[in-house]
């Protein structure tokens, strides 16, 4: 986290701006990139980027411009169902696991605990060997939850004095949920998103890289960067283009988190 | 330190904040060895003057005028300040003055050793000494602890043995014992003016309450909106020939009332019953007593006299060892969860630290929440009884979406009378409603509460150490002594005729006797 509020302030700002422009690019990126998905151009292998192609071509002669922004937009979409999974299994059940009666509650904490010791990576491994590669998003977002849910529960002050005080005036354990879930995890929404959305692009393109996620013709940004490692000692753009991609992706939105990922509460 | 001339001499200071005006032309001279009591309301301007003399102002602070101490050259008070003479700083205990996680003792050491110039281990021994002075119970040994660990009474007269201890020229006093209970207040108003007469330093004592200029006596100089309205000797400023202004602001003084008055009859049935229940450490500590509808009861103590202890009792905050507490004819303690939340709606509270308005609320909610909670309105009825509860408290016209922690202190206690209104509340416990308010705040929000209590009829049952509270909001008291209860009865009786020795005391913290002009009355 920033040192000061305002810098903390400009650096989420400009996280949540570039995500905002990878968001364009990833909608208009049928109309940016020169070339349909998997288009091959014989005759121009492992070129060097030059006018006609800014990023150059890889093994099979394919544009690595249209390939990148193809690959951008896959990994971007599985990223945000995944990260849309994490948040609502993690972070909105933990606000609500916090209210439950405290041994349940406390049960939750502590399984959920163990699940948030263990690398998110070898849970999607798992959870994708138990099921099949179509569900990588789905259990990418399961594997990051446990961090979610840990830091909604610790979030929530359930020993908050005005919590007693509305207690002993008969005020029901739901509007104190409901209050906590107003103005606390919307509050954090944002930087609940944020988060598992860059974790779980780490935990995506790793376990495409790795061939445990997506599988050719799927365009996947961690598969690309796979594909071009045996090119990339003499074609480095082949590998370069589409991880400065991801760099970019998992950094908007660290800084859209404030620059939080990896903080234990 | 020169002897030539006063000990400060403030000409024509302006302070500016945004654009906005905080103090105008002000101007001050305080001889040696003089006190002087700067009053007013908060925002009155005497912040930014103890911001400017104490050399910590805001950033966005615009300063003119000049300052000279002892007689030396008259320097821009919009220049740092470098005092020829020692000035001492005596902060409000419940201002937070200490750091959360060091030792009070070394905390105030160092600050003795810094303002003597003297090694830690000869600031220590000065220390000690001005403890000694001071009070028996309070030692370096019991300072060895960190602030939380420490009740306010024993922070104020540690900070006082700081001041003390560095021998100063002068002490800016800032609301140093507001709000620490009247009879602490009395206490250490004397220890106070007793070590002004041994050292013989100056002091100047910004103060929002009466209580200071009422017992210190002396030169009292009211501000308004920055001005000074009046100044000149306590003792006339409090008879009545004063600006209109400064007699207003002595008349929200509260005075005890020692006529005879009819006791209002007991009316109604019973609200709450009370059966041998224990309340405190040792098993003797049990009470019976019975509230009844609309009726009044004051727990009248000091801070740490078992009051609270009583209070959580009561409501079932804390399990009660032994006893049985009847809220309106159910026994709250064999009730399930949600069948007490039913009993449990027509129950409100109002405390003096706001602690029971959730602050990331808006103001509109804090009201809305009991209805929404408790009843099935339809959203239009729901905004009218808002809109009846906010006026009734003064509110009506704030912005409802502002959040409670944006709220003054004055605006979170009437919010709370507010929040209390729409409850319709059978029982209200009021928690030292009036503390941290200004003299204006808490003749206003006694007023709201009187109102309150005329028109709805509640019972109300008060805890406070402060009998004048007591009598303006309940008929009769209770009065609790180190976890005890020593007397109880009507309160015209108690101040009548009061039997026990802490009764006395406490009566005796909120008389104010006649101050003969020039003269303190401690």
């Amino acid at each position: 986290m920033s040192d000061t509020p305002v810098l903390g302030t400009v650096l989420r700002a400009a996280g949540w701006a570039g995500l905002g422009l990878i968001a364009v690019t990833v909608s208009l990126s049928d109309f940016l990139a020169r070339a349909p998905a998997g288009s091959t151009q014989s005759g121009a292998m492992l070129h060097a980027p030059c006018d006609a192609h800014p990023f150059g071509t890889d093994l099979l002669g394919r544009d690595m411009l249209s390939e990148t922004l193809h690959g951008l937009s896959q990994t971007a979409f599985h990223a945000l169902l995944g990260a849309a999974v994490a948040v609502l299994c993690g972070g909105l059940f933990g606000a609500v696991a916090a209210r439950l009666p405290r041994p349940v509650a406390l049960t939750l904490r502590g399984v959920f605990g163990i699940f948030a010791a263990v690398p998110a990576l070898l849970l999607t491994i798992l959870a994708i060997g138990l099921s099949a590669r179509f569900y990588a998003p789905l259990a990418a977002g399961l594997a990051a939850a446990p961090l979610a849910f840990v830091r909604a529960f610790d979030h929530v002050d359930i020993d908050s004095t005005h919590a007693e005080y509305a207690r002993a005036t008969g005020i029901p354990a739901l509007t104190l949920l409901k209050r906590d879930l107003t103005f606390e995890f919307r509050r954090m929404l944002g930087s609940v998103a944020a988060r598992a959305l860059a974790a779980v692009t780490i935990i995506l393109s790793t376990a495409s890289f790795l061939g445990f996620g997506a599988e050719p013709p799927a365009r996947d940004l961690g598969l690309m960067i796979a594909a071009g490692k045996a090119s990339y000692l003499t074609a480095w753009w082949t590998a370069a283009f589409p991880a400065l991609a991801l760099i970019l992706l998992i950094l908007c939105a660290r800084l859209a988190a404030g620059l939080d990922e990896g903080e234990r509460p | 330190m020169s002897e030539s001339g006063p000990l400060l001499e403030i000409s024509e200071l302006n302070v500016a904040q945004d654009g906005e005006t905080l103090l105008e032309r002000f101007s001050l001279r305080l001889e040696a060895g003089e006190s002087a009591i700067i009053l007013g309301e908060s925002g009155c301007g005497k912040e930014a003057l103890l911001r400017v003399l104490g050399g910590f102002p805001d950033k966005n602070d615009s300063i003119t005028g000049s300052i000279a101490f002892a007689g030396g050259e008259s320097r821009s008070a919009a220049k740092r300040l470098r005092p020829p003479i020692r000035i001492a700083y005596l902060p409000n205990p419940l201002s937070q003055p200490f750091a959360p996680h060091a030792s009070v003792l070394d905390q105030l050491v160092r600050i003795v050793a810094r303002k003597q110039g003297a090694p830690l281990g000869s600031a220590r021994e000065e220390l000690r000494l001005a403890l000694e002075r001071l009070s028996e119970a309070v030692t370096p040994a019991l300072l060895d602890a960190k602030p939380g660990r420490l009740d306010p009474v024993t922070q104020a007269i540690a900070l006082l043995a700081a001041v003390s201890a560095g021998t100063p020229d002068l002490v800016l006093a800032d609301h140093a014992m507001a709000d620490l209970g009247p009879g602490a207040v009395r206490m250490m108003l004397e220890l106070l003016a007793a070590e002004r007469k041994r050292l013989g330093f100056g002091l100047l004592y910004v103060t929002g309450g009466l209580q200071p200029p009422a017992r210190l006596g002396g030169r009292v100089v009211v501000l308004r909106a920055g001005r000074v309205v009046e100044e000149g000797d306590a003792a006339r400023l409090m008879s009545g020939h004063a600006h209109a202004y400064t007699s207003l602001l002595f008349r929200a003084l509260p005075q005890l009332s020692f006529e005879a008055v009819k006791p209002r009859p007991a009316r109604g049935q019973p609200l709450l019953q009370v059966h041998a229940l224990g309340y405190g450490p040792a098993p003797q500590d049990s009470l019976t007593f019975e509230l009844r509808r609309g009726a009044s009861l004051a727990l009248v103590g000091e801070d740490g006299s078992g009051r609270r202890a009583l209070l959580r009792a009561l409501l079932a905050f804390e399990h009660a060892p032994a006893g049985r507490v009847i809220f309106d004819a159910v026994d709250l303690n064999v009730l399930s969860q949600k069948m007490a939340a039913r009993l449990r709606r027509r129950i409100a509270f109002i405390t003096g630290t706001d602690e029971c308005l959730d602050p990331r609320m808006s103001l509109w909610d804090t009201v809305e929440e009991p209805l929404r909670a408790h009843l099935n309105l339809t959203g239009e009825l729901i905004a009218g009884y808002r809109e009846t509860a906010l006026k009734r408290v003064g509110l009506a016209s704030h912005d409802g979406d502002r959040p409670v922690a944006s709220l003054s202190p004055f605006d979170k206690r009437r919010l709370q009378v507010a929040r209390a209104i729409v409850g319709a509340p059978l029982l209200v416990v009021i928690d030292e409603p009036l503390r941290g308010l200004d003299a204006f705040g808490q003749t206003i929000l006694r007023e709201v509460l009187t109102d309150f209590r005329i028109t709805h009829e509640p019972a109300f049952l008060v805890v406070t150490s402060d009998f004048t509270v007591a009598q303006s909001l309940a008929e009769e008291a209770m009065v609790f002594h180190e976890g005890r209860i020593v007397e109880r009865g009507a309160i015209a009786d108690i101040l009548r005729e009061p039997r026990e020795a802490a009764s006395k005391a406490l009566i005796e913290a909120v008389r104010l006797p006649a101050l003969p002009p020039g003269q303190a009355s401690v």
